[in-house]
């Protein structure tokens, strides 16, 4: 086997880790969702400190600039907006989630409890155009994230393939850091395809520091769609690759 | 039915110096036993930037190797880019003359367009364009073969009249496909009167279902050429042992690693969205089919791997849906050492090869008797 996995510090990164309630959430319809997600390769080797040892990294990898605006849920209207890196557990595609930026307490904590996103508190917002949609985040006020698509083109939402996230969370139960997979399934109505372009990146305030570099830009897509958060379905040790460390809770 | 091999030619880290080396002189040494044993041909991929996966990127050159290493076995690109960032069409016509002269005309020219961002974006091609150009490429390259002279205004390229020197060995030019990804590619073989290369297993009903749409509609077509190519070619992987078992576990593991490498890869789909990438393409196909459940033993459907008698009858399922030739992938990473490699072939070349009308399996002293 390739020798190449993530080299997260994984005691390091606990210390910021949400505590997730176990594995028994119920889903979450979350209709019309507005999802900007923007592609861009980053550098490799230096990229390998921000996946867990589960992980493989994909080649080359990239990171996804996820801004998402829900209308409804159950705990009322939401924004967030995340850092991933993409990657391989086994040999499924995966992200690993740096960091979200989240605008509704409420959402930010059931998030964390249900699913184990890594949620903070943020300004989230999504500002569309005729020529472009702009996705900003802040954190008291400071800027954190700002990146646009550019020239909106309609697209089939067919061809959109969203990958599914790994959070690492600590067990409410037993208190042991875990990955979890959280594979939202889409319905989409819209889609479109854009230049990328990413103005403001604060490294520091999704945990990457100087891991994350970014290189050759991919592609940007925004998106509407029904979003179902799913039940958890696989989680990993992540201090194992995922072929030997990977288990099933739910069908 | 007939018998191939295919390379991918992957190569495990840590790279020292003589890692590559070896790699291609086992590859080598394996075609050239391949050769006397009756198998038909070798074809060699175009990858680049796909570490360890794929060592391959300038395939001309390991089947030139090949050719001289080899009397009978045919020499086939799987594939050439057609995407003017990789490949110029001029120098593409140039190159396949050279070796189809060299070869005494043994060549195939197998055409595609590549199927990961890795590659697209490395050489700075626009993933919305390459079924375009690849079209474009195609019905270009048999003028410039066989036209004394030749000059074309296209879309994605132009030159001026001109003498495209040598011309093929083969007349009127050597036979061309196109690799058979994504759904609905095997049309576009049949369309242009191509031989429908096949990079993904797929169940046998789904198989059966390409070929039966293929022989349709290339019985109407409009070649590209001036022949019609109608042939069915499909990848698998080969790992042949007495004892079935071992086999099996063998062949798995050869499986195994070459679908953990696959996966690595970004495909385009999965960074780019565009309607010019439907399915993710040639890798996870691999991975999928290749990782079945099969039955009890492990060994997943149509794959070839386990003793003659399993080999044997999931090769007669390939044949019994129409399939003309089977092309194996024969390692990945270097799992199944060099000896185990070459007595799979001679194995497999003794006790499967001779059930099959076409396959012009040795009895030479190369597969050890019978």
């Amino acid at each position: 086997m390739p020798p190449r996995y993530g080299k997260l510090n994984l005691a390091a990164w606990a210390k910021s880790v949400p505590t997730i309630n176990g594995y028994k959430t119920e889903p979450w319809l979350l209709k019309g969702a507005q999802i900007f997600s923007l592609n861009m390769e980053i550098d490799d080797d230096p990229a390998d400190n921000l996946l867990p040892a589960t992980m493989h990294p994909s080649i080359p990898e990239y990171a996804i600039f996820c801004v998402t605006a829900y209308p409804d849920s159950p705990v009322g209207a939401f924004s967030i907006a995340e850092v991933r890196v993409s990657g391989r557990t086994g040999v499924r595609p995966r992200a690993f989630v740096l960091r979200s930026f989240c605008n509704n307490e409420d959402a930010r904590r059931e998030l964390a409890a249900r699913w184990g996103y890594p949620t903070v508190p943020g300004e989230v917002k999504l500002d569309i155009r005729h020529d472009r949609v702009i996705a900003r985040a802040s954190a008291g006020g400071k800027p954190v994230l700002e990146c646009e698509l550019l020239d909106r083109d309609m697209i089939s939402g067919a061809d959109i393939q969203y990958i599914a996230s790994m959070h690492l969370a600590r067990n409410r139960d037993d208190g042991k850091l875990v990955l979890v997979q959280v594979d939202p399934e889409f319905t989409f109505s819209k889609a479109e395809r854009g230049k990328p372009r990413v103005l403001l990146l604060d490294n520091d305030a999704f945990g990457a520091g100087l891991n994350l570099r970014l290189a050759n830009p991919i592609s940007a897509t925004f998106t509407t769609a029904d979003v179902t958060l799913p039940k958890i379905r696989y989680i990993c040790n992540p201090e194992l690759p995922a072929m030997q460390g990977t288990t099933k809770v739910a069908a | 039915m007939k018998f191939g091999l295919f390379y991918e030619i992957s190569v495990p880290r840590p790279w020292g110096s003589e890692t590559e080396k070896t790699v291609y002189d086992n590859c080598l040494e394996q075609v050239a036993l391949a050769d006397q044993l009756g198998f038909d041909s070798v074809w060699a991929v175009e990858h680049h930037f796909l570490e360890e996966y794929s060592h391959c990127p300038a395939p001309e050159l390991f089947l030139t190797a090949c050719a001289m290493k080899t009397k009978k076995m045919r020499v086939g690109h799987g594939i050439i880019v057609c995407v003017p960032e990789f490949n110029h069409p001029i120098k593409i016509a140039e190159r396949t003359a050279v070796l189809d002269i060299l070869s005494g005309g043994r060549l195939d020219v197998g055409t595609g367009r590549s199927a990961t961002w890795t590659e697209l974006a490395g050489f700075r091609a626009s993933p919305d364009e390459t079924k375009k150009t690849w079209d474009e490429f195609v019905h270009c390259l048999p003028k410039m073969w066989t036209q004394e002279r030749f000059s074309y205004q296209g879309r994605s390229w132009s030159m001026p009249q001109r003498t495209i020197v040598p011309k093929p060995y083969q007349k009127p030019h050597p036979p061309l496909w196109v690799a058979v990804t994504s759904p609905g590619t095997e049309i576009d073989a049949a369309e242009r009167g191509m031989g429908s290369l096949g990079l993904t297993f797929g169940g046998f009903a789904e198989q059966e279902e390409k070929v039966k749409r293929y022989r349709k509609i290339i019985r109407n077509c409009t070649p590209v050429g001036e022949v019609v190519n109608e042939s069915v070619s499909t990848v698998n992987f080969l790992y042949c042992h007495e004892d079935d078992a071992e086999g099996v576990k063998t062949g798995r593991r050869l499986t195994g690693t070459f679908n953990y490498l696959a996966a690595q890869l970004l495909a385009a789909r999965e960074a780019y969205p565009s309607k010019s990438y439907p399915s993710l393409g040639l890798l996870p196909s691999l991975r999928q089919e290749a990782s079945g459940p099969g039955d009890a033993s492990g060994a997943p459907e149509g794959i070839g791997i386990g003793n003659p008698a399993r080999i044997l009858r999931e090769m007669k399922k390939w044949e019994a849906v129409g399939v003309d030739r089977v092309n194996f992938l024969l390692n990945a990473l270097e799992t199944v050492p060099q000896q185990k490699v070459l007595d799979s072939l001679r194995l497999f070349a003794r006790e499967v090869m001779p059930h099959f009308q076409g396959a012009s399996a040795s009895t030479s002293a190369a597969a050890g008797g019978r």
